[in-house]
Parts: C-alpha cells; structure tokens; sequence
C-alpha cells in the first residue's frame, strides 16, 4: 500500500471539496504522502484499525458525527506523538482528545501549510529514529555516544563496564562503518542524528 | 600532458582550469592574450621554471620532481606556500562559509537544525587550520629561514645548534592529519548523512569546493612534506654533524 518513504494519511471530511482542499495542500508539501479519503463516520469505522496512516487529518464536524465508541478508537490510535490535526477544532467539545495542533480552514494557505509541513517533519523523523542509522550496534552506539560527549577511552570503559581495549575495538567498527575519523566529525553526526543533543557535548 | 615553457598561458587554462587559483597565487590575473607561459613570467618577474614545476606538479597528480623542486631557493619555496596559505584564509575558506550560510537560510526548519551544526563544524575547521597556517608563518618560517643563513654562511650560532637539537623540522608537520581527516569527515557527512537540503544545486557547490580545497591542501603539504621539509632537514643535519656542535 505504501512505500518506506512515504507518509500515509487519513483525511475525513464529510465535504468533498473541504477534502480536496486538504489533498491538494498535503501535495503541495515536500513530502511524499499517499492519502486516503473518508467522507463518512461509517467508513472511518471500517478502516481505522486496518488503515496504516501516521496522521489523520480530521474535522471538528465530522468529529461531531461519531460515536463515542469511534471516538475513543481515534483516541487510542492516533492521540500517541501527535498524529491527528483538527480541522476547525474545538477543544472544549472534545476534552478526551489530546490534540496539540489545530488548522482553521480561515487560515491563509501559507500557514495551513506551515502546519502541515511541521508535524510531516515530526513525523518522518520519529520514521528516521526508530531504524538504528547505517547498522551500528546498540553497543556501538553507546560508544559513540559517550565519545561525541567528548569522554576519554578510559572514562567510556569505566562507564560501560568493559576494557579500554574494547572500547578502542567498537571506536574502529563505528569509524570504519560510518566512515567518520574524527572526533569533531562523530560529534557532528551523533548531533546530526539526534543521538546526542547539543547540551551534551563538552565545549 | 606536460606543460611547457613556450606553451600560451591561455592553452593551459583550456588544459585544465583547475590551475585558475594557482596562476592567480602567483599573481597573474586573465587577459594574457596570446602570451607565452615564459613571456607572462617575464613580465610578472617570476621564476619561469618553479612556475612551471608547481603548475605541473599541481596538474599531474604523478608528476613531481622532488630532487628539482628540493633545488629551488627556500625563499621561492616558502613564498608560493604563503601565497596559497593567504588563498585559503581569505578566499577559499570565507567563500565555503558562505556558501553553507546561503544554503542555511535557504532549508526549512529541519534542514536548518542540521546546516547550523555543519556551519559550526567548518568554522571551529577553519580556526584550527588558522592556528595551523599561523604558527608555520609565525615559528616554522623564520627559524627555517635562519637555518639557511646558518648553512650558506657556515656559521651557526649556539643558540640555533640548541633549538635544532630540541625542536626539528620534522616535528611541525605532525598536526598536518587531524586538519585533512576534519575536512574528509565533513565530505562525508555531507554525502552521506546530511537529510536533503532543499537547494540541491547549492549544496553540490558546497561539496565540490570541499573537494578543491581538499585537493589544493594535499597539494600543498606535498611541497611541505617532500620538498620543504627534506631540503631544511639536510641543512639541520649538516649544521649539527659540524665538529664542534
């Protein structure tokens, strides 16, 4: 249904041309997206527990029309690392859905776009985070780590508990497999790569 | 193919243009019409045969005449490496800078986030490879220049018999590594893990001038390492071997 790159999904609208206007915003963006349209509680029902989709774009009317049975699925399926957008929300009428971003369909294009480009990001990268990048150990990755932290050999040894020897072993496995020398240049891809963040480092 | 004396100036940038910042290093700015390498050299009092060794050994990777080159006067030598030192701190390293700001504030947020690290990365580069260039002009050059004098008039004074003995020519190049391995690191970053920038074409610039400026340095610690460094060493060795030092 989908490939690896791309992000699916979800845009319930009871209006065509509401959901047309949210496709052809989401096309406009730079990520690659595959979308599936509902027109009908009914519909979002059928598919909800099936459907892939990382995000569901989704009105505060159609909302309106589900039931509570529905609504508490959307809940659990989507509410996790905002993966749902409220169209026109009002957070008063739905306390029991955690949503952090809403569009307002009298929004200009500009930042409707805005919006959606923001939680595509969020979203791609929580994609990027989950695969260990380029095939380096959990362990490996500890060191590199502690080595992009600016730690000495010795003080990376001490604190995972093995050799100083062991330690040099994975510095030349991680070199040699992200092809990275340095330390400045781990540093630059640990922070790169969200393994570390900038308060980490030493300087 | 080699480049020779009676060959137009203006053939040699056709030949390969990558000798642009080279000829300008020597000072020789476009618009040489129809001039001879030899007729430009005259007319900017240049050395037209070490013109013409740095030019080839700069364009054929395989061709370098050590022991020819080692027979230049150190001034000769120690200017050219001034000259690209100068290339580099003023124009290469600025302009790479730069252009990594250009394609910053050209990216969206995320790619902003990762192009502030990499702009960061090349200045903290660029320092160090200031400190570098600043302690050979500063320390290096002068004390190779006073081993000469020692040589040519054979009279060395005890105080420069006692720095030979505890600081020798050979011992400055050692930092030479970190800078080239700082350089081929952020390449590959670049190439390798950088989320894609917006502005492919941008950052292809970037990379090529990371790719020229690698070449340009190798180039230049080739003279230092093979040519600088041989011909200082011989006249440290020559100087300490005296009886009586």
């Amino acid at each position: 249904m989908t490939d690896m790159d791309s992000i699916h999904v979800i845009v319930a609208d009871m209006s065509q041309l509401v959901r047309l206007g949210l496709v052809s915003l989401l096309h406009q963006t730079r990520y690659r997206i595959t979308i599936r349209e509902i027109g009908t509680p009914e519909k979002l029902g059928q598919v909800i527990s099936k459907d892939q989709a990382k995000l569901l774009i989704i009105s505060r009317s159609f909302l309106n029309s589900c039931t509570n049975l529905l609504t508490a699925s959307i809940k659990s399926r989507f509410r996790a690392d905002s993966r749902i957008l409220i169209l026109d929300a009002d957070q008063s009428l739905h306390p029991e859905i955690d949503f952090t971003e809403i569009i307002e369909r009298t929004e200009n294009e500009k930042i409707m776009l805005k919006k959606l480009e923001k939680r595509l990001h969020a979203l791609s990268e929580n994609g990027a985070e989950n695969t260990p990048p380029d095939d380096i150990s959990d362990r490996e990755r500890d060191v590199l780590r502690l080595v992009a932290q600016g730690f000495t050999n010795k003080e990376i040894a001490d604190r995972l508990f093995i050799s100083s020897h062991t330690v040099i072993t994975h510095r030349k496995n991680i070199t040699a497999k992200l092809g990275i020398k340095t330390i400045a240049g781990l540093t630059m891809y640990a922070l790169i790569n969200r393994l570390i963040i900038p308060e980490e480092t030493k300087q | 193919m080699q480049i020779t004396p009676n060959m137009k100036m203006a053939a040699v940038i056709h030949l390969n243009y990558h000798l642009l910042p080279l000829i300008s290093r020597f000072g020789i700015m476009l618009g040489f019409g129809d001039k001879t390498i030899e007729q430009v050299c005259k007319a900017h009092n240049l050395d037209v045969d070490f013109f013409l060794e740095i030019l080839n050994s700069y364009h054929d990777k395989n061709y370098f005449p050590q022991k020819h080159l080692q027979g230049f006067p150190l001034k000769l030598i120690i200017d050219y490496l001034r000259k690209s030192h100068e290339y580099y701190l003023q124009v290469k390293l600025p302009r790479i800078e730069e252009l990594i700001q250009q394609l910053s504030a050209l990216s969206n947020e995320a790619g902003q986030r990762s192009l502030k690290l990499i702009d960061k990365f090349f200045s903290e580069y660029k320092h160090e490879l200031s400190e570098h260039i600043r302690h050979e002009e500063d320390n290096v050059y002068p004390y190779v220049f006073s081993v000469e004098e020692a040589y040519r008039t054979r009279h060395a004074t005890a105080e420069l018999v006692g720095r030979i003995r505890d600081y020798s020519i050979e011992d400055y190049e050692s930092e030479h590594d970190n800078v080239e391995d700082e350089l081929y690191d952020l390449k590959n970053i670049i190439i390798k893990y950088l989320p894609q920038p917006v502005n492919t074409d941008l950052c292809h610039t970037i990379l090529i001038e990371l790719f020229r400026l690698e070449a340009d340095l190798k180039d230049h610690a080739r003279i230092e390492d093979k040519v600088l460094i041989p011909k200082v060493r011989f006249m440290e060795k020559w100087i300490i071997d005296r009886p009586g030092n």
